[in-house]
């Protein structure tokens, strides 16, 4: 980077907020996927007039910029395929306002999901946030369309994003949306800035509904044979019609990982559901009945019940914790972010998942499975030693019959990780007359592409590259 | 460089996910705000030395350095990556680069001289036979009044300990990266041994015993507390002291080897109600001195113990009690340098108040 980029990014953050050495810059080139590549600079802005100066300074010198929040994307998002400067975002983390009256509260991007609830949490209100709450940044959510096991009930980041504020790739400060729960003033451009994953604008303060808190919950785990029964069981509670606030499934190699790093004991099986029902009482009790007996009718071996609400939380920091377990499975065999987040619809699930495990078998790689099956959004991983080059050579012939078989299945390459750089190759096949217009509008709104460049429809490689691993030569 | 002792971290390294799960209970992080200063961080710091991609410079010594050790990454990460250790490993290649301070040089080479971290060999606390042998370590050595407080406890419980010559149990070797004078140290300190069952004090050297040199050790705490739940208070004629306070769980004690019950037992019997902080027991959050950070960097220390000044403050009692002299020491410090909210914060050892109720 150009001596004077330095000067000029010194003269807006100080030295205190702007770091160039090899150390402090060598961690930003990570986030939790695959892929890494160094930037130049990280800068930590405090306010929006200080990423405006930035984002005009980055015009000028057509100089990259990648804002970044908890750095806990899964697909590259983050990683400065350019270099350029980071974005470091994390610094902006207040809470402005909580208006639970008006069903909203106002928070800078940097504040962490699980922080915004635990203050709303006294108002008896919160935002249903993904796994990985207690790191991620309301910033990276919104920039990923990110969401959870509440999805199916409660919605993802774009159904509570009323409004932000942006510093546009050109420099323009905007306001968009705003604090209205209804808003139809021309195009919806706080919708276009959620999912654009940093491509777009910098996000400087969100405007997030909030949903009340539900007076009681209650858990039903039941234990299956197969997947498919378990799948079946997912669509009759659907159609009963039941909407349970998490519905989860985990295969066998999932309950496996959770029960050896956790210290949990689920029973082993083929697959398990994880199921949430919340809401008034006397409901919740009803559902239960209900859920149970088509568990029962279904061929369930077992199931587990509590209304106790730390049993509740147990069980869900157990499937949260679902991806770094995998790691801790097989000694030399590390959680590899591939094929992570697919989403068919509900019905289609039991045939999604017994075709995983088909191309998992057929290629003797263990690709788990296990995700938010009551809004069809299933993850798989693959275990494998990712210094093996020819461990990578399977995968990416099973990660992308995996793709297809999800198209197939009318479904989406990504659910609620987004597209980064590690599927973008398979945006182009789910999306390819639309390609046309995502560049379009990244042309129209960065004509100087200088705002994380090269992610979503811009990449133009494969996804293996830029590993972060130490693959050794065959 | 080539690294040496980051080598069998590799799979540990490659098996992170990166989750970030560690950031956000790194007492570091939470001041330092750069990735680089998290839990995850030091990491991919690590990570970097280990694939030689990164240089190790004085900006990465200095991000290693400020780790407190407290564990609570390795408690919360779901891979069970051993941070701590990668960071240890990761600071004795930061020493074989030549990259350890003046401090911390100077640190490491009191010990080796006097064989404690004061640097004096005069004796501060007479030897004497016992039934039991204490090994108080260097933190309590150090304040030779709290030990003769400690004793004055175990008289008044019928106790009659054993006290020898001590030679520091080698962790300030190990904590700043002096692996192979460490080596040497260990030889030393084993010869110092009476015996190999040992009541200890210092939650750090409690666990590096534990760890290091796998000692049948037992703290001093567990002890007192067995003694005292068997007791008659009149005959033992404890005094109810009936005051509130909230107890600080030492990272060491109460995560590292889950020591948290006979600290609130000994409270309770001598009449202080604890008001617990919701960190507490093996989520405790540090006190901002380990890892030998107050020779690191103690202005980083003293924002990590204002923190924890502040969460014992939300209690709303005014006396906090512990099990560790050193985060007596770091935690009195933050709480006289917090200004008016934070000065009305007493902070003393479970001793002290242990000698209050029966002496």
């Amino acid at each position: 980077m150009k001596p004077e980029v330095i000067k000029e990014l010194n003269e807006i953050f100080g030295e205190d907020r702007c770091k160039t050495n090899p150390s402090d810059v060598y961690v930003y080139g990570f986030d939790a996927g695959i892929h890494r590549s160094m930037p130049d600079a990280v800068v930590r802005p405090m306010n929006v007039q200080e990423v405006q100066k930035l984002v005009l300074l980055a015009n000028k010198h057509k100089v990259p910029i990648i804002p970044r929040g908890a750095g806990t994307a899964l697909c590259g998002h983050s990683v400065p395929i350019d270099g350029g400067i980071v974005v470091d975002m994390q610094g902006m983390n207040k809470i402005k306002e909580i208006k639970v009256t008006d069903l909203y509260c106002v928070v800078e991007p940097g504040v962490v999901c699980d922080h915004l609830n635990a203050a709303l949490k006294p108002y008896k209100f919160f935002i249903p946030g993904p796994a990985s709450s207690e790191a991620a940044t309301l910033g990276g959510m919104m920039a990923c369309n990110a969401s959870g096991a509440k999805a199916a009930k409660y919605g993802a980041t774009r159904d509570y994003v009323l409004g932000c504020e942006a510093v546009l790739p050109t420099g323009e400060i905007v306001h968009l949306g705003g604090r209205c729960l209804k808003n139809a003033s021309g195009y919806q451009l706080d919708r276009l800035l959620v999912g654009s994953e940093g491509t777009l604008g910098v996000v400087t303060e969100i405007i997030l509904k909030v949903a009340p808190l539900p007076a009681k919950k209650a858990a039903v785990v039941p234990y299956f044979d197969t997947l498919r029964q378990a799948g079946e069981v997912v669509a009759k509670i659907i159609a009963e019609p039941i909407l349970p606030s998490q519905l989860e499934i985990m295969s066998q190699t999932c309950i496996q990982a959770v029960n050896k790093a956790t210290g949990m004991c689920l029973q082993e099986c083929a697959a398990i559901l994880l199921i949430e029902l919340d809401g008034h009482p006397a409901a919740v009790i009803d559902e239960v009945k209900v859920v149970r007996r088509i568990c029962e009718e279904l061929g369930a071996l077992d199931i587990d019940y509590t209304e106790d609400e730390s049993r509740i939380a147990e069980l869900w920091k157990g499937r949260k914790q679902m991806i770094p377990s995998l790691s801790s499975l097989k000694e030399e065999y590390a959680t590899v972010m591939l094929a992570d987040d697919m989403a068919v619809p509900m019905s289609k699930v039991p045939d999604a998942l017994e075709a995983f495990q088909e191309i998992s078998d057929r290629y003797d790689i263990i690709i788990p499975s296990y995700g938010h099956a009551a809004d069809g959004n299933l993850h798989t991983k693959v275990l494998m030693d990712p210094t093996n080059p020819d461990h990578w050579k399977q995968a990416e012939k099973a990660v992308t019959e995996v793709f297809e078989a999800v198209l197939r299945l009318g479904g989406t390459i990504t659910g609620e990780h987004g597209v980064g750089i590690t599927k973008a190759p398979y945006l182009f096949i789910e999306r390819s007359e639309a390609i046309g217009a995502l560049k379009a509008i990244k042309r129209a709104l960065d004509p100087n592409n200088i705002m994380n460049p090269h992610k979503i429809q811009e990449w133009e490689e494969g996804f293996v590259t830029h590993l972060r691993y130490p693959v050794e030569a065959s | 460089m080539k690294v040496k002792h980051l080598k069998k971290w590799k799979n540990e390294l490659i098996t992170c996910t990166m989750c970030g799960y560690c950031k956000n209970v790194c007492p570091t992080f939470l001041d330092i705000g750069w990735d680089s200063g998290s839990a995850r961080g030091r990491n991919v710091l690590a990570y970097g030395m280990l694939t030689e991609e990164l240089e190790p410079d004085e900006v990465a010594a200095l991000r290693l350095y400020q780790c407190t050790l407290c564990l609570d990454c390795l408690r919360r990460c779901p891979s069970k990556v051993n941070v701590p250790e990668i960071v240890e490993a990761a600071r004795a290649d930061i020493v074989d680069a030549g990259l350890a301070t003046a401090a911390q040089k100077e640190m490491i080479d009191t010990v080796k001289q006097a064989g404690n971290i004061y640097g004096t060999s005069e004796t501060r606390v007479p030897p004497q036979e016992g039934d039991i042998t204490l090994f108080l370590g260097c933190q309590y050595l150090e304040r030779p009044n709290q030990v003769k407080v400690i004793l004055n406890v175990f008289n008044k419980l019928g106790i009659k300990p054993k006290i020898f010559e001590e030679v520091c149990c080698g962790v300030p070797f190990r904590n700043l990266g002096f692996f192979e004078d460490l080596e040497k140290h260990k030889e030393k300190f084993l010869a110092s041994l009476p015996t190999r069952e040992l009541v200890t004090f210092c939650p750090t050297c409690t666990l590096f015993l534990k760890e290091e040199y796998d000692l049948p050790i037992t703290h001093a705490t567990e002890i007192v507390a067995e003694k005292l739940s068997g007791a008659n208070p009149k005959k033992l004629n404890i005094r109810k002291l009936d005051i509130k306070a909230t107890y600080h769980d030492p990272c060491h004690l109460g995560r590292g080897i889950e020591v948290h019950e006979a600290p609130r037992k000994i409270l309770e019997a001598i009449g202080i109600t604890v008001k617990e902080m919701p960190l507490n027991k093996t989520t405790t959050r540090c006190c901002g001195g380990g890892g030998v950070m107050l020779i690191s960097d103690a202005p980083l220390a003293g924002m990590v113990a204002k923190k924890r000044i502040e969460q014992a403050a939300a209690t709303g009692v005014q006396e906090l009690t512990t099990s560790c002299a050193n985060c007596v020491g770091t935690l009195r410090t933050a709480a006289q340098a917090s200004g008016e909210s934070g000065s009305r914060m007493k902070v003393r050892d479970i001793w002290y108040w242990l000698w209050q109720a029966l002496k």
